[in-house]
């Protein structure tokens, strides 16, 4: 079985095409402006800046080593908007990549994503110099392998709201104003700026219904606290993602195939 | 029937297709909501109705027919950018649609777009490296490489389109009125490698209005009416079929 697949990915161009088109989508993010690179480090640095003062300075709300508590969520929920709310119009820009061939549309979606996860990469390296040189008194354990389960939950997730929104948009145009919406909501319902006990207490079972919040809530558990991911979080989470997912494959098949015709 | 996979590049069973054109455009979250009870009632185009063929390997099939029979469309329904309504159309092989342009971002380089068609087509990296000098000198486009193509003429554009699809091209070939591209130092060329690496080897489609070409070329040829498939056969039979209906 294994073979057969290795086989498969050897013999076609795939995961070549797959590198290559992200590596553009990459570039073309970041390197077409003169300061390039600097402006992906630079917005989650400004964000954190804001809300250190917000938060810390002006509230008090006393959350111990709050810059790395929201780092970490930021940079987590930044490439969950970069990849719905930035991929909303994307089978319009890349029509010219299957209008002229029968190149299977989600390709498209994971290079996208891939170029994301080049961006989140940098931000997570980001992250962990300042944690381990800047931030006193914490430390790194192992249990940061973890790390891995609970960002491959948000690729799944951000792919499936990627494809969903992406797929409405070609009968709905204006469902980019709506994730807006949704999306600014959102955040203030996330854990991201609060103390997660007030959370808890305040939206009681919030933490299943939002999906992005037990990606945020375990990834501190693991780097933060040196703790085990909740189980029952983490794999709730996997389950729900894998649901927005499906939902997404179902519209790609139902509206996305007639994307050349009606955008 | 059983149908062997090497011999047959396309086949098509019962496909049809309908496009739905609403007068206003209705695509929004707003409007559908507003408009609940009266949903406006979309006219109906029937582009293509109920055919059932199938295009051999390595063979040059010809598509005519006037404005609107529903060449162009029958050509993206057989090239999988278009799904049918009815039937299916299953493709052995990657496809490239061919009119006057093919896929490029003009967001990127001449160079990158080289790469990606290259790859969306089916290359590995390494296949296009080999090719890549070909495909530069063809489309005479050497010192302008690095330059995005939004900066291009649109007769740059086609040579660089042109020159991608004959050194890379995809197995199966829609041509879509593809012999006019360029002055006509950089036709001949065209010709010139259409007859050659084209006609021998690949399986092409060719939608065209110029009659020589078309018998000049192809073996067999479709003619629609209407999007009806009138006649399917040797191009003689179908040339003189479509010369009587513009009488």
């Amino acid at each position: 079985m294994i073979s057969i697949l290795k086989n498969w990915v050897r013999g076609s161009n795939k995961l070549e095409r797959f590198w290559l088109l992200s590596k553009i989508e990459y570039k073309l993010r970041y390197y077409e402006n003169k300061l390039g690179l600097v402006w992906a480090l630079i917005k989650p640095l400004s964000e954190i800046f804001i809300y250190y003062i917000a938060f810390e300075v002006i509230m008090k709300a006393g959350i111990p080593h709050f810059v790395s508590y929201l780092f970490i969520a930021l940079v987590l929920w930044n490439f969950f908007v970069e990849s719905s709310l930035g991929t909303i119009q994307i089978l319009a820009t890349k029509k010219y990549l299957y209008e002229y061939t029968n190149m299977n549309k989600i390709e498209i979606y994971l290079s996208v994503i891939g170029s994301n996860l080049i961006g989140l990469f940098f931000n997570i390296l980001m992250f962990f110099v300042y944690y381990i040189f800047i931030e006193k008194g914490m430390y790194v354990s192992w249990h940061i392998i973890f790390l891995i389960p609970i960002v491959l939950n948000l690729v799944i997730l951000s792919l499936g709201f990627s494809l969903i929104l992406s797929n409405l948009y070609i009968i709905a145009k204006d469902i980019q104003q709506i994730w807006l919406i949704i999306i600014g909501l959102g955040f203030w319902i996330s854990p991201i700026l609060y103390k997660l006990d007030t959370f808890r207490a305040a939206l009681p079972g919030l933490e299943y219904i939002n999906p992005i919040s037990n990606i945020i809530i375990n990834a501190r558990n693991v780097v933060l606290y040196n703790h085990v991911p909740e189980w029952g979080l983490l794999f709730w989470g996997l389950i729900y993602s894998v649901f927005f997912l499906l939902i997404g494959l179902y519209l790609l098949n139902r509206l996305g195939s007639k994307a050349a015709e009606k955008l | 029937m059983e149908l062997n996979k090497e011999k047959v590049a396309v086949i098509a069973r019962n496909i049809s297709k309908t496009f739905y054109i609403s007068e206003d455009s209705y695509n929004t979250v707003k409007k559908r909501l507003f408009n609940l009870f009266n949903t406006p009632k979309p006219k109906e185009v029937a582009a293509l109705k109920m055919m059932n063929f199938q295009i051999d390997r390595g063979e040059c099939f010809g598509l005519i027919g006037r404005n609107g029979s529903g060449k162009s469309t029958l050509a993206r329904v057989l090239a999988g950018v278009y799904p049918t309504d009815t039937g299916y159309v299953k493709i052995n092989g990657s496809t490239m649609l061919m009119n006057l342009g093919v896929g490029m971002s003009h967001e990127l380089t001449a160079r990158e777009n080289i790469y990606v068609s290259g790859s969306v087509l089916g290359l590995k990296i390494k296949e296009i490296d080999k090719v890549f000098d070909k495909i530069v000198d063809f489309a005479e486009l050497r010192e302008f490489i690095d330059t995005k193509i939004k900066f291009f003429s649109s007769g740059m554009i086609a040579r660089l389109g042109f020159s991608i699809a004959v050194n890379a091209g995809a197995e199966i070939m829609f041509l879509d009125e593809i012999l006019t591209v360029g002055d006509i130092k950089f036709q001949e060329k065209a010709i010139k490698v259409f007859e050659k690496s084209w006609i021998d080897g690949k399986t092409v489609i060719l939608v065209s209005h110029s009659m020589d070409v078309i018998k000049k070329y192809c073996q067999r040829v479709a003619y629609l009416k209407n999007g009806v498939l009138e006649y399917l056969g040797d191009a003689e039979t179908a040339v003189n079929m479509y010369i009587a209906e513009n009488k």
